[in-house]
Formats: C-alpha cells, structure tokens, sequence
C-alpha cells in the first residue's frame, strides 16, 4: 500500500506547509486553529499508518527497507559535503514519532480558545512539529543538527511571547542554555565526521568507522555528545533552564517541551552517542549511573519543596527523565529498552500532568497549592483526571510509567544488584509529593482564598485530549508488548556492539 | 590589439568607471533624483548577471591570463566580484529613499561605484602595487561617501576619523610592501614566496625584515578588517555614516580587506606562516570575543551591527591559522553570506529610518506590529548572524568551523581545535544580544503602533538579501563547491578534505 511514497517526508513536509499557511491568514485569525489542526490531524493519521504498517520482524526484502530501518528515503543534499536528506523509521523511533504527531494534535486542540496572535500561536506548534520530527527520523547528522536547531526557535517564541510574568528571562535562558549544548554536539559530530574521513555525513556510514576510533577518541567525544544530549534530557547539573522555562512557558508549550523536547535528548544518547562510540560508552557508564541517580532522587526532593503546582511537574520531569538515562547506562537489552520506553510513557504522562495544570490554572488563575483547596467539590472531572495523572506519574501498576520504571529497576538490578536501594527512595518520595499536593489542592475543605463561585468543570476542548492521553496510558499500562516487540530488535541491534549485550 | 589584450581583465572596472564618471552629468539632468539610482543600478547588475553566468552557467570563460602581469580575472575573483556587486546592489537599492532629501546624489552614486571599482580590483590584483592601488580607490571614495552628509556632525566625524585612520592603514601597508619588496625584489605576490626563502639563506637578517613586514602588513590590513585591537574606528564610523554607507562597509569593503590578506598571507608570505599562525590564531580569538563582548553593551543598532561585524571578521581570520584550501573555502563561503545578512540587516535600520523610526534599539519594540515584513526580515537576518539553521550563516560557520576541527586532525597543530572552540562559543554568546533585539521587536510595546510602509526599492533590497540568506542555508551545494574550485587556486595550501 505505501510502496513508493516518500511517507515520512510527507509527514514532515505537512506542518511545515500548515504552518506557512497559518502565518500568512492575514485577517482570518480565526481559520489559524483549524488549519493548524487540520494538518497535524492529517500528519497524525499518516503516522498512525506508518506505525500499523511497521513490520516488528522485518521482512529484509521489502521495499524501503535498509540496514534496520523502514520506509527509508535517501535524496542528495549538499554532495560536496556529503550532506544528503535520509529518513527512517526503526523501533526505537516509531515510538517518538507518533508521540510527536499525537501530542502536536492534541496541545492545538488544548489550545483552542487561544485569543492573543493565534496565527502565530498555531503556525509555531506547527513549525516545532517539523523540528521534532525531523531529528526523530533523520538518519545524516547534518540534517539531525538542522533539525534540531529548529526546534529553539518557535519555543523560544512562545515562551517569550505567550508566556508569564518572568517570560522574557525564561525565554532568553531557555534558548542559550540550549543552544550550548547543541553546539557541543556540532563540534561532536564536526570531530566524528573528520575523524571518520568517509566523506559522508551519514550515521550509518560514521558509525561504521567510529566503532573503531581509539578509546580516548571515543570518550572525548561521547563526553562533549552526552553534554549535548544530557542538558536536554536535563541531567543535574544541567537542569536549571528546565523550571524556569516550564513555569513561564502556556501550557501547549509545556506540554511540548516536556513531551518531545526532553525527549530528544534521550533519543540523541540511544541513536547517536551509544551505538556510534561504544567504547566510550563503556568508560562512560560510572558517569552516566551517578548522574541518573543524582536526577532520580534530587528532582524528586524538589519536587517536595515546590508551592507552585506546575513547577513541581516541572521537577518531576527530571527525576522521569533520570530514568531514561539509568536504563541506558546499564547498556543490557533489558535496561535500553525499558529506557526507550520511559521515554513514551513519560512524554504521555506529563502531558496529562502539564495540561490539568492549566486546566486549573485557567479556571482558578492561580497555581499555588496553598491557595487551592477542595477543588473536587466544585470540578469533579478535573480532580478525577488529576488524579489519574498523578497516579500514573508515581507509577501506579496497570499504568504505563510503572511498566518502564519496573523495567529500568530490574535492569538496575541485574546489573549493580543491591546499589538499587539508592534509587529506589525515589519511588517514595514520588508518591509523597504527588499525593501531598493532591490533598492539598484538590481534597479537604474548599479554598477560600480564591472565588470559587464561579468555577465550572473541565471545557470540551480541555478534557478531551486529556482523556484521550488517559486511554493510552490506560492501554500501554495493559499492553506494553504493544511497544517492546517494536522496540526490542532495534535495540538488540544496537547492543551487538557491546558483545552480547 | 595588444593595449586591448592588457585591458581584457580591467572591463568590469572599466564598465564601473565609465558609469561612475556619468553619474554627476545625469545629476542636472535627472529632475527626479531617484532616477540615478536606476542608472547606478545598471553596471552593477550588469556585470553582477556576468559573473553569475560564468560562475553558475559557465556560458563563458573569462580571459584567463593577463599580459601585464597585474590583474587576473579567475574563480576567487569572481566570487569576492559577487560579494562586492550583490552588496553594491542592496545598497544602491535601498539609497534613493534614504538620500531623497539630501544634495548631490549624483557623486554619492559615483562615489559608491568608485568604491565597488577598488574593491574588485583588490579581487583581481596579483601584484602589491596593484592591490595596494585597489584598496586606495576604495578607500578615498568610503572616507568620502561616510562624510556624505556634511551638514551633519556625526557623518563629519566619521569621515574625520575613518580618514584619518584609513591613512595610517595605507601608510603601514605600503611600508610592508616596500620591504617584501627590499627583501625578494619582486611585487608579484606569487613569485615572491620562493624568492623570499632563497633570501633567507644568502643574506642574514633579512628574516627579521620579513618579520616586521608582516606585522606592520597584518596592523594595515587589520584596520581594513577590523580586527581588534585595530577595531576602534568602525563603530564610530558605522554609526556616524548615513546607513547605507555602513552597510556597503561592513558587507562590501571588510571584505576587500580579507581578498588582500588570503592573497599576501597564503600566497605570498605563505613561507613564513610559522611566523605569524600564532599570531593570527590569537588576532582572531580575541577580535570575535571582544567583538562580541562589546556588542552586549550596545544600545544603538548600528554600533550594535558594527561590533557584531567585528566579531564575524574573527570568525572569518580562523581560515588564515588553519591555512587547508578547505578553510579558504569557508572564509569566502561565510564572506558571501555574511554580505548578504549583514547588508540585509543595515538596510532593515535604512528602512526604519526612511520611516522615521530612529536607530536605538528601544526603537525596535513592537516593530512586529508596526511592519511584520521589517521584524520577520530582521529576525532572519539575525538569526542567520548567530548561525541557526537552516539559514545561510549557519551552512557558512559550518564549513568555516568544521574546518578548524579537521585542521586539528589533518594536518594538525591540534590546538587549531580550539579556533572551532571559540568560535562556537561566541556562536552562542551573540545570541544572546540578536535575540535581545527580537524580543524587542516581538515581545514588547513599543511607543508607538502606528503601522509603517516601507519604502518600495527598500522593500525589494531587503527581499533580495532575505532571499540569498534562505536559500544559501537550504541549499548551498553549488556555491561551495565553486567556493573549493576557487580555493584551490592557493596551490601551496594542503586540501584540508
């Protein structure tokens, strides 16, 4: 059926013509939402067909097939550097791909009563949806480092236009911040490219080289890529644009920036630093574990301390986040995978989370939890949704986090035995801040330091793609073969390098 | 025919030159002054369509030796002549609005087409004698052209200042030249190399000679660049000059100065880089870092623009330390970007001016209201000047970069990694001040909201910049590749790819 069509380009080709489109409506601000949804919901649905049409044991003959990955496309770019435009999809990106899609459809539907410079508002989600998806399929550096880099823009616009009080620190922070690490990256990949000496900017074509630098070559640029990687994840100590970005950031931009963004960094690790500098890898490992660890437990301290309801999500991403780099800093099939997958679960979870923030930010125009108070007498639906959220993030069994923190736990495990009781604390103090601020904001006596008479329930275009994200944490929590039999072979491709794995 | 034989390579001059002289005449006759922009615009795109057939649709071959032994016409010249005419263009362009009130605009086009003649003759000069003569046509009609609003105390300024300084520049660089010239006895840059080494041989000290030639070379030409510590006069300059003066500055004729520098340092006195990499590694740390620096502190937009020119010359100095053909490439890869985004930028303030909107850089706020074309343009141009893709700044500071990096593996000195280093550092810190000015422009009130209706020819100026900094970013596989066809006319340099 999609033999021939050149799919994923398409998919990334769509919100890059959406977006030119919402930005020159000229007067017709009010078509910007439904262009803009238009487009995602059609990159959305070719997604999805990629990912039912997506062979978990590949058939190594069919069309589009190459070297692990399907509906693989190759177009020349620059061919005096070597540049070309390669696209793929294999198990460890699918995932990240309809994440990207799902959740871009999703925060425009959330931000449907947008009313300040709505063509820009949509228009930019739709520009960061080409920029995610482009480093999540692209498989030549160069077009990963474009791609990458495009992504700052249109945050760095809707924190600094559409954000809070402190919107201007948080924006300038953010995009700096970030942009330092991606330029450690650059250097990274100008370093693999030269030292490679193939000529090509291609992964494949690097990797095969890079396999066999010397082992201080390795660690020196495995330490500047996971400096790159790591900001983005965040890693501590390199996390402290995070809150000030999230706090600032509208609630379509947090759910983007926590769901895909931090994203990308993990993925950046698993595609490009660990199966490309394996050796490095290997000297690595110490480095990567304490820092996970650190993340784990010192993100989730914070998140105690925390008085704003957002800015505790905001902290609970970096101790999620430390558990993608755990799983693969044990570098075993079980660990890497369970990685990948944490990665997906958190990306759905902290969008519910990022979202009922909003939701209660907008209808009680404060976050703070000691101004809130028995809200689930006045908004029943919020609270239940809340909750729900909450519970997934804390690793609720049958939930789609408990799934991959299990995982990550085991591999932990199996490899470092009994050190798991340093980052296993966590999952107490993940269930006692959670559960802290839901009693406080949404059980007990009802507030009176906010009006609550007028408070209304959970709008339709609020509570329907939180409750869509619900159903999928519902299922993945049930069915999580759904993902690891995608994943699992690439992974397994992957670790051959390390000797078994 | 054998005047004509020697003449062949001086046509483009001559074309400039014949235009340049008419200008004054069509002056009384023109009632309508924005008519001699028109004219102007004639040799300039002419020559411009030219170099852009031989270059891109080789539909002709220049003639490929010159009898007189002074001037070449080939790829590296046809390049710089691209930057020089393009930004010649965008400026003439966007000139009629802003002049329309001043007198003589017949000598301010001529003046204009003067310095773009010296500039190309620069590009095409194979002897001392004849680039030095290049870089006073330029010179003399730049100190002009800045002074150009006499009436006005800070164009006098600039003109004072920029003259005076432009005249100890001369005075060291022709000082240099008569010493290369003492010691090897010849004013052809590519047979001086040889001659020089066999001088170091058979005559003692004469090392030491070529040793202060070349500082005093590197001081003359630095101020031609800017490089720091020679820097001092440009944003005086930039600022004081009516504004599309500084753009032909900081795009057209910076760049002249780097067309002399590759041609002595890597051709000429290539024998004695050992002599002077060090010290050109450091020039080019310190000027984009200080450039940077300074460019934080700005709060009018053309110094702002002029010390981020300074910072951009130190990106384009890590090419001479490196010294692969490779490396070449990028500097004159990043010299035609730059000239687009730069140029574009100055011309976005000539059109702010044109609608009355000052030059601080509080006059930015809320600009995307009062005309998105100008902040969508600006913020482009901007974005493009710290190096974000996929713009063109971005696809020239890679090559120009990545350069240093392979230069460190292949053929090494390893410390040439930390040019890359430091280049990419300052990559990020002049975000910090480019971004300053978008926020401004999108995320604050301004005073006013009044919309504002830029000038036609303006318009088309900066769409035309706008356009190459888009493209050059997405796709600019034809450009390097001539970029390393003509890089490899510096035969003594190793490929570096």
């Amino acid at each position: 059926m999609l033999e021939g069509v050149p799919i994923l380009s398409v998919i990334i080709l769509l919100p890059l013509i959406g977006s030119l489109i919402t930005f020159s409506l000229g007067k017709r601000e009010e078509w910007a939402k439904w262009v803009a949804l238009g487009f995602s919901l059609v990159a959305l649905v070719l997604s999805l067909v990629v990912a039912f049409a997506f062979m978990a044991s590949p058939d190594t003959t069919a069309t589009g097939y190459h070297n692990g990955y399907q509906f693989y496309e190759e177009y020349s770019w620059i061919e005096t550097l070597g540049v070309s435009f390669t696209v793929g999809v294999d198990g460890i990106s699918l995932p990240m791909f309809v994440l990207t899609t799902l959740l871009c459809t999703l925060s425009i539907v959330f931000s449907w009563d947008t009313k300040r410079r709505p063509k820009e508002y949509f228009g930019l989600i739709l520009v960061l949806e080409v920029g995610v998806l482009g480093v999540f399929v692209a498989l030549d550096y160069f077009m990963f480092y474009v791609f990458w880099e495009i992504v700052l823009i249109p945050m760095y616009f809707m924190i600094g236009v559409w954000g809070g009080p402190n919107k201007n620190y948080a924006a300038i922070k953010f995009f700096i911040y970030t942009h330092v690490a991606s330029l450690a990256m650059l250097i990274a990949i100008m370093a693999m490219y030269f030292e490679a000496g193939v000529g090509s900017f291609s992964m494949a074509a690097i990797a095969a080289e890079s396999v066999n630098f010397s082992r201080g070559v390795q660690v020196g640029i495995f330490a500047a890529l996971f400096f790159g990687f790591g900001v983005k994840l965040p890693m501590v100590p390199f996390h402290t644009w995070l809150p000030d970005a999230h706090v600032e950031a509208p609630t379509a931009g947090s759910v983007l920036l926590a769901g895909l963004l931090l994203k990308m960094g993990g993925y950046g690790l698993i595609r490009v630093a660990i199966p490309s500098l394996p050796s490095g890898a290997e000297d690595m490992v110490p480095v990567m574990a304490v820092i996970a660890v650190a993340s784990i437990l010192y993100g989730a301290m914070l998140c105690l301390a925390q008085k704003d309801l957002k800015k505790m999500v905001a902290y609970s991403s970096i101790s999620h986040m430390g558990f993608v780099l755990l799983g693969f800093a044990t570098l075993t099939q079980l660990g890497v995978v369970a990685g990948v997958f944490q990665m997906f679960a958190h990306g759905l979870v902290t969008a519910v989370l990022f979202m009922m923030c909003g939701v209660v930010q907008h209808k009680c125009g404060t976050r703070m939890i000691p101004s809130l108070g028995g809200l689930a007498k006045k908004m029943p639906i919020v609270a239940t949704l809340m909750t729900v959220g909450f519970l997934a993030s804390l690793g609720l069994p049958g939930l789609v986090s408990f799934a991959a923190e299990f995982m990550v736990f085991a591999a932990m495990f199996d490899k470092w035995a009994l050190w798991l009781f340093v980052p296993i604390l966590s999952v107490a103090i993940t269930a006692a801040y959670y559960l802290w601020a839901l009693q406080r904001s949404m059980f007990g006596p009802l507030t009176d330091k906010i009006d609550t008479s007028h408070l209304k329930d959970v709008n339709w275009y609020e509570g329907l793609p939180v409750a869509i994200l619900i159903a999928l944490i519902a299922l993945f929590g049930v069915f999580p073969a759904l993902i690891f039999s995608r994943i699992g072979p690439a992974v397994e491709i992957i670790l051959r390098l390390f000797g078994g794995g | 025919m054998a005047v004509w034989n020697q003449l062949e390579a001086l046509i483009p001059q001559l074309v400039l030159i014949a235009f340049a002289l008419l200008m004054p005449a069509l002056d009384y006759l023109f009632k309508d002054k924005r008519l001699l922009a028109f004219v102007a615009l004639v040799p300039l795109i002419g020559v411009a369509c030219a170099v852009v057939a031989w270059l891109f649709g080789g539909y002709w071959e220049p003639p490929t030796a010159d009898t007189s032994g002074l001037l070449e016409i080939n790829l590296f010249t046809g390049l710089f002549m691209l930057v020089f005419l393009s930004v010649g263009i965008v400026v003439v362009l966007s000139s009629p609005e802003f002049i329309r009130k001043d007198r003589n605009q017949g000598e301010y086009y001529s003046l204009i087409l003067l310095a773009i003649t010296g500039m190309t003759v620069v590009a095409e000069a194979t002897d001392l004698i004849a680039l030095f003569v290049g870089l006073e046509i330029a010179g003399i009609s730049s100190f002009a052209l800045s002074g150009f609003r006499k009436g006005e105390s800070r164009s006098a300024e600039a003109a004072t200042k920029y003259f005076i300084v432009g005249g100890f520049s001369s005075a060291f660089t022709l000082f240099a030249i008569s010493l290369f010239y003492g010691v090897s006895g010849t004013t052809d840059i590519y047979a001086m190399g040889p001659l020089l080494e066999g001088m170091f041989d058979s005559f003692e000290g004469s090392d030491k000679v070529v040793l202060l030639a070349t500082v005093l070379l590197l001081a003359g030409l630095g101020f031609k660049i800017a490089a720091v510590p020679f820097h001092m006069w440009a944003p005086d300059v930039y600022e004081g000059a009516p504004t599309p003066v500084s753009g032909l500055l900081a795009a057209a004729s910076k760049k002249m100065g780097f067309a002399a520098l590759f041609k002595i340092f890597l051709v000429g006195i290539l024998v004695v880089k050992a002599d002077w990499e060090v010290a050109v590694a450091l020039i080019a740390i310190v000027t984009m870092t200080v450039g940077n620096l300074i460019a934080v502190s700005q709060t009018n937009i053309k110094r702002m623009l002029a010390y981020s020119s300074i910072a951009q010359a130190g990106y384009i100095l890590i090419a001479l330390p490196v010294g692969t053909q490779y490396a070449v490439a990028g500097a004159m890869f990043h010299i035609l970007t730059h000239a687009f985004m730069k140029s574009g930028a100055f011309m976005v303030v000539a059109g702010m001016a044109s609608c009355a909107i000052g030059e601080k850089l509080d006059d930015f706020k809320g600009l995307a209201k009062r005309s998105p074309f100008l902040a969508i343009s600006m913020t482009l141009f901007l974005f493009s000047l710290a190096g974000i893709p996929p713009l063109a700044g971005f696809a020239s500071k890679f090559v120009l970069f990545s350069s240093a990096v392979y230069g460190s593996i292949d053929p090494g000195p390893s410390w040439l990694l930390w040019l890359a280093v430091a280049g990419v550092l300052n990559s990020a810190l002049s975000l910090y001040y480019y971004a300053r000015v978008i926020k401004y422009m999108y995320m604050e009130k301004g005073a006013s909201e009044e919309r504002v209706k830029v000038p036609p020819m303006t318009t088309v100026a900066i769409l035309f910049a706008l356009a190459m900094t888009v493209l050059l970013g997405i796709y600019f596989d034809a450009v390097v590749d001539l970029c390393m066809q003509a890089s490899e006319l510096f035969s003594g340099l190793p490929p570096g790819l």
